[in-house]
């Protein structure tokens, strides 16, 4: 347990989506505390990655306040692009950019958004590359990656903005079972240096192991949150029980 | 310049009326000629596609020098060629003739391209499967493969016919009582450029329906390639 | 045999118009020269408008002139200017009608090549680059307009050629390209051996560009292992 400070990073308050006439989510209220990680888990279809993607509006609540950092980013006027220089965003399927080398993909937010010299970039992002284990490929093209890899990269990419969040939609999901492992790593240590994650995932072994708190939804919904122990060993709500005992047959 | 005189110069209703008749007449011979063209130069191209695919290589090393060389001429050039030059040797085609063949040879050879590309994209399992069950290589190709390659094809097949087909104009140079050419001189005589405006809705009536139609068909049968 | 080799490969008439051919051919280059990059320009233009531009009437407007534009017989457009514009009280050299007729045409096709490029990048490249703070104009030129022309790049490479072959239609209007100087030569000689020599340098010009776009469009539909 990290002794962080007790200010919200970020503060999600009755979070509506609507896609057309489907009520998706359903009044989401969320803190999240600098320094903490938080994990996501819940059946497919619960609206974790549309909640995700609602904080960085990826997608845009249809009603509800998000605050980063104390500022509503659904507030008219609000700049999405610096919202996105403090709250980053691994993607499930990496979406790195295959015209570009690996600290290229690295060094293009870092030179278009911070304004960073050439040099300087390339100094900052291979600190970013460093951190993920990635350094070594700086040159190589993402098509020569493994998936793990890619990811990191896709890691590195967000983490050299130093955003004040970043948030994982299923980063690992699309990666073969043996690369999964080397990720989890990478974002295990994130957390140690006191990086603030959100981390939508379906490892529930990563959940229980390196969070601060998990929160389990369904239906579009928060059912139960709480720290690991008390979600996954004891959990309050019959729905989280049922969830927990449907993913507990499976190996994980 | 005046709405009026706009009016007066580009939409004189008086002109209209009396050079409807001649501008229709050449939308007639306009899209007669488009449709002998698409019909002609289909045929051939999925002809030359099903030749390629035989096994002599001579053959296609014959049609893809050909095919090649069709591609590479303006057809502007091809016209010119059929209708001024052909007669010096005793061959003497009609603008009709001389533009249709033209343009039948052009889109023969594109679409034998797009054609090849359909038959190409297919795994080769489809054709050893229907091998496998007794049928030659042209029954094969005729009742598996090609009808496939079409299916595949109609996206880039139908962008290619609507840009050849637009040659038609390129006939006006061969004298063809086309649109542009009924217009152009219709205009000259009337000494107002009221029948060249009706020329250019002519060809947009005849087209525009075309090319949204070819932008749903890209939609529904995605755009070929990617 | 005789009447072929007298009329189509005619070596006095050869010798007397081979440099009045070539004068043409050079404005023929020049004209590509000229309309190819800015056809480039304006349909990169046009398809970024498509993508960066919200507002409905814009976008209404822009689906119009690129639908116009592909309709339009590119010969049609260039009389219609040629003889219209005067009336207008527009003086435009007859090269300057050309000029515009393929840009007002070129703007479209290229549009559309362009604009299916940009559709066949993939919306993740587009959330990746926003999610790290690039703006939509950021996005477009540093990750999705490199990835859309790498993808349409054969696309682009044919409708090049097209263009030079359109180049032709310059000679209707007078415009002293290489088939008009064929064709006045020929006219001069009574013999079409200009004609085929116009044909000829055509093909020795444009049938390596023909190969090439063979092997660009074969290497899309089977990339080779290794090709990121």
């Amino acid at each position: 347990m990290t002794a962080a400070a007790t200010v919200a990073l970020l503060q999600v308050k009755n979070l509506q989506k609507y896609y057309g006439s489907t009520h998706v989510l359903k009044g989401m209220d969320l803190e999240i505390k600098t320094g903490e990680l938080v994990s996501i888990i819940g059946p497919s279809g619960s609206g974790k990655s549309t909640f995700l993607r609602c904080c960085n509006r990826m997608e845009d609540a249809s009603s509800g306040a998000v605050l980063v950092e104390g500022q509503d980013i659904y507030a008219s006027g609000s700049n999405l692009n610096h919202l996105r220089e403090r709250v980053g965003m691994v993607f499930q399927a990496f979406n790195l950019y295959p015209h570009l080398d690996v600290l290229n993909n690295v060094t293009l937010a870092l030179r278009q958004v911070k304004k960073l010299g050439r040099a300087q970039s390339e100094v900052v992002a291979m600190e970013a590359l460093k951190r993920v284990g990635m350094d070594h490929k700086a040159r190589s093209r993402p098509g020569q990656l493994s998936g793990g890899q890619q990811q990191r990269v896709g890691i590195a990419r967000s983490i050299a903005l130093q955003p004040a969040l970043v948030l994982f939609d299923e980063p690992t999901s699309a990666l073969d079972p043996e690369m999964v492992g080397g990720v989890l790593e990478v974002m295990r240590e994130l957390r140690e240096d006191g990086m603030t994650m959100v981390v939508v995932t379906h490892e529930m072994g990563f959940a229980k192991a390196a969070s601060d708190r998990v929160v389990f939804m369904d239906g579009g919904v928060i059912v139960e949150q709480g720290t690991p122990t008390q979600v996954f060993d004891s959990p309050s709500q019959p729905r989280t029980a049922a969830f927990i005992a449907g993913i507990g047959s499976r190996t994980v | 310049m005046q709405l009026e005189q706009l009016i007066f110069t580009f939409f004189n209703g008086e002109v209209a009326v009396r050079y409807l008749p001649q501008i229709l007449k050449g939308a007639v011979v306009t899209v007669e000629l488009g449709l002998v063209i698409i019909a002609a130069g289909l045929a051939l191209g999925l002809l030359l596609a099903y030749l390629r695919s035989l096994p002599s290589r001579a053959l296609r090393l014959l049609i893809t020098i050909w095919v090649d060389i069709l591609r590479a001429l303006p057809p502007l050039v091809l016209i010119i060629l059929f209708y001024y030059a052909l007669p010096f040797l005793g061959v003497s085609l009609s603008a009709f003739a001389a533009t249709w063949l033209a343009l039948t040879l052009v889109l023969a050879a594109f679409s034998e391209e797009v054609f090849w590309a359909g038959i190409e994209s297919q795994p080769r399992g489809v054709m050893e499967a229907a091998r496998s069950t007794g049928l030659t290589h042209t029954q094969a190709m005729a009742h598996v493969i090609l009808p496939q390659a079409c299916r595949l094809m109609i996206a880039p097949l139908t962008n290619r016919v609507i840009a050849i087909t637009k040659g038609t104009a390129y006939g006006s140079v061969a004298a063809l009582n086309e649109i542009l050419n009924e217009a152009t001189s219709a205009s000259s005589f009337a000494g107002n450029p009221t029948p060249l405006m009706m020329g250019a809705v002519g060809y947009l009536v005849i087209f525009l329906p075309v090319v949204i139609a070819g932008r749903t068909i890209e939609r529904r049968h995605g755009a070929g390639r990617h | 045999m005789d009447l072929i080799v007298q009329y189509f490969f005619n070596l006095e008439v050869l010798k007397e118009v081979t440099p009045y051919v070539l004068a043409g051919l050079w404005t023929s280059l020049k004209i590509s020269a000229w309309v190819i990059p800015l056809g480039l320009l304006s349909g990169l233009l046009v398809a970024m408008a498509g993508f960066l531009v919200r507002n409905r009437l814009v976008r209404a407007l822009l689906v119009v002139y690129i639908d116009l534009f592909r309709a339009f017989p590119p010969l049609v457009l260039l009389i219609f200017l040629y003889t219209g514009l005067p009336y207008l009280g527009v003086e435009l050299s007859p090269m300057g009608c050309v000029a515009l007729g393929f840009m007002l045409n070129n703007s479209s096709y290229f549009g559309e090549i362009f604009r299916a490029g940009l559709e066949s990048v993939s919306r993740g490249q587009h959330e990746a680059a926003r999610s790290t703070g690039l703006t939509r104009f950021q996005s477009l030129i540093h990750v999705e307009i490199p990835q859309a022309v790498r993808n349409v790049f054969p696309d682009l490479v044919s409708n090049m050629i097209e263009v030079v072959k359109l180049t032709t239609i310059a000679s209707v209007v007078s415009v002293p390209d290489m088939l008009y100087a064929a064709r006045t030569a020929q006219s001069m000689l009574y013999n079409p051996t200009p004609i085929v020599l116009a044909a000829a340098i055509y093909l020795a010009l444009l049938w390596p560009l023909v190969m090439l776009l063979n092997h660009l469009e074969t290497r899309q539909r089977r990339p080779s292992a290794g090709a990121a």
